[in-house]
């Protein structure tokens, strides 16, 4: 749409000659090209990267978060046919799948059956062996305990699982047997044993982090009021250490609610509700590893097992926080804010 | 006798203890003999502690060694692992783990980058942070029971159903929270001088941040990655559904895979005693691969360390 260029509007008005018209032509294209080089700069350029960048990292943070998220919409989905026709019925006692009968209570005692036993042999040897390593030992036994800790956390839930299998449930049927007819090693005791070992190295290095936090100078008050090394470890170091015994103890819950494998191998996975610790019983995470896949046709089998998926993600995860929470809260309340 | 020269007795008791010398002379007093009594008690269980390490790694030796062989390592299964060995279970692992690396890494050091470098301390922060929080305590069957319904149900078109594909995803997922707090921890404990006298040297922000901070705490974000490489390289629980079965080597992304964990899992489970054993030897290899990945990782953050004291 634009006017034809009359010899009137160029510079030099009537007497403009081919020298002006190709200065002209040559401001055009100094013009032009200072304004690709501007616009690649704003595209392009540093800053503009810089931009770019911040961007895609944003987009970065925002998916970490959408990850959970995600998890609990997708859960919740899929185990909303279950909750909505089943109702309070999916706490039910019977679980069979033949006969469209989906009560997942089983599973909920046999988990607080196993994790509430091995929280109870994991914990008081866990607290004391922090008390050990952080009030007591020289550092030269210190690091190699702490190593040998660490490496065990290390271990994969698999192996700990193959070691319980073949040696640990032989080993408590052999001991238990003439005592218990009908105990065949598999069950409550095998699976809070190996859940006990697995917890241990997180029940040390929360609790024992917590008691080096504790300030020199309470120590040596308390050994300038008479109080021996025993006395000050448990009457100062204890006290001041609890809210991070406590976020010990619910990191360990949670952890002792969410492990498969090695629990799986040991437990039975038998459908009865464990009376004593020698009878065999099923756990939540060991329906779902041993069932999901056959579960895909059938859409209430489906939804029911993943309501017990969602359960233990609410347990799990408010365990987990909850422990965070204390920690904090903990090194807040004492001021030791790292 | 006050209560202040028992008080200096026990000092001496706890110097004299420290130096390992009058365990032989009775105890003094009650309160001497508690103390050592408790000494005695919690050294104890701190010894019971480290004992179910030592009894798992002698027997997984002693029951694999023999079972260790080349073939084991070279050869694929063969008839439900009666005959053959674990490569297929091998190779499986390392390319589930960089994959899940190669998708995992960048989104979790860039959230971490953005939330430590970018952003202020705000909402946005919070959030990253407490998700990565509520993440590392899911438990690693739920990411299992996820990846089975997402990306094998639902997305199965652009993964495949039960492949290397869905398997390396679900497991990025478990390494996001690891790598995006550790990554975090490691950034802030970089002098914000050094940040300073790069933008006062003209840089941008982006450069300031990949060429100057990254660097200076890389190692630190080099040893969170492996830790979160070596926790799923020993997860079973992700990988039962979502991988398939294979006993091959994957020819490629779509294809179903064999994972070590599982396949040790089968082994233990198997009724026949000679397939038991290669569990072992499995264990082993896997065990070896674990474990070296978490001393490589203790190394490099020693040498961290180093470095940060010389300043």
């Amino acid at each position: 749409m634009s006017a034809p260029i009359h010899r009137a509007h160029l510079p030099g008005g009537e007497n403009a000659t081919l020298e002006d018209l190709r200065n002209l032509s040559q401001r055009l294209l100094e013009a032009l090209t200072r304004m690709v080089r501007l616009w690649y700069e704003r595209l392009f350029g540093p800053t503009a990267r810089d931009l770019l960048g911040r961007s895609l990292l944003l987009l970065f943070s925002i998916t970490t978060s959408l990850v959970i998220v995600g998890i609990f919409i997708l859960l919740w989905a899929e185990s909303l046919p279950a909750l909505s026709s089943l109702g309070l019925g999916i706490f039910g006692p019977v679980w069979d799948p033949n006969r469209n009968l989906f009560g997942i209570a089983v599973f909920i005692t046999g988990t607080l059956w196993v994790s509430s036993f091995a929280i109870l042999l994991a914990v008081p040897l866990g607290i004391g062996g922090a008390l050990f390593l952080s009030e007591y030992c020289p550092e030269r036994i210190r690091l190699p305990l702490r190593m040998i800790l660490e490496l065990m956390a290390a271990i994969p839930s698999i192996v700990y699982g193959l070691w319980a299998l073949k040696t640990l449930v032989p080993a408590l049927r052999n001991t238990f047997q003439p005592l218990v007819s009908y105990y065949s090693g598999f069950g409550v005791l095998a699976g809070a044993i190996i859940l006990a070992v697995m917890l241990l190295p997180t029940v040390v290095a929360v609790s024992e982090d917590a008691m080096r936090m504790v300030p020199d100078t309470l120590r040596e008050a308390s050994y300038a009021l008479g109080a021996s090394r025993t006395e000050t470890a448990r009457r100062v170091v204890l006290s001041t250490a609890l809210p991070g015994i406590g976020a010990a103890v619910l990191l360990s819950l949670g952890r002792a609610i969410g492990e498969t494998m090695a629990v799986l191998m040991v437990t039975g996975n038998s459908l009865v509700f464990p009376v004593s610790i020698f009878d065999q019983t099923y756990v939540m995470t060991s329906v779902l590893a041993n069932q999901l896949g056959y579960a895909l046709a059938d859409p209430l089998y489906r939804s029911a097992l993943f309501s017990v998926a969602l359960a233990l993600l609410l347990v799990s995860v408010t365990f987990t926080t909850l422990g965070r929470m204390a920690i904090r809260w903990g090194m807040r309340r004492k001021g030791l804010r790292r | 006798m006050g209560n202040a020269e028992e008080g200096v007795e026990t000092m001496k008791t706890g110097n004299a203890l420290r130096k390992g010398r009058s365990w032989l002379r009775l105890p003094k007093s009650r309160r001497e003999f508690l103390d050592r009594a408790a000494y005695v008690s919690l050294g104890f269980v701190a010894v019971l502690l480290t004992l179910p390490f030592f009894a798992i790694i002698l027997d997984v030796i002693v029951k694999g060694l023999p079972g260790l062989t080349p073939t084991l390592i070279w050869e694929s299964i063969r008839n439900l692992g009666r005959e053959g060995g674990i490569r297929n279970a091998i190779v499986g692992s390392v390319e589930l783990v960089v994959i899940a690396s190669g998708v995992a890494l960048p989104i979790s050091i860039g959230a971490a980058v953005y939330t430590t470098e970018y952003s202020r301390q705000g909402r946005l922060h919070q959030i990253v942070e407490f998700t990565a929080d509520v993440l590392a305590g899911v438990p690693s069957i739920v990411f299992g029971a996820f990846g089975y319904v997402f990306f094998v149900w639902l997305l199965r078109a652009f993964t495949g159903g039960a492949t290397l594909l869905s398997g390396a995803l679900t497991l990025s997922l478990m390494m996001i929270p690891t790598v995006l707090r550790t990554s975090q921890e490691s950034l802030r404990a970089v002098p914000i001088t050094l940040r300073e006298a790069s933008l006062a040297l003209g840089a941008t922000k982006w450069s300031t941040t990949w060429r100057v901070t990254i660097r200076a705490c890389f190692p630190a974000i080099v040893t969170g990655i492996l830790l979160a490489v070596a926790r799923i390289a020993g997860e079973t629980a992700p990988l039962i559904w979502t991988t398939g079965y294979n006993s091959d080597t994957p020819w490629s992304i779509f294809d179903a895979v064999a994972s070590l964990p599982f396949t040790i899992f089968t082994f233990a489970m198997h009724p026949d005693p000679v397939v038991n054993a290669k569990a072992y030897a499995a264990s082993i290899v896997l065990i070896l691969i674990v474990l070296s990945v978490d001393v490589v990782a203790n190394w490099v953050s020693r040498r961290v360390g180093i470095l940060v004291r010389k300043g």
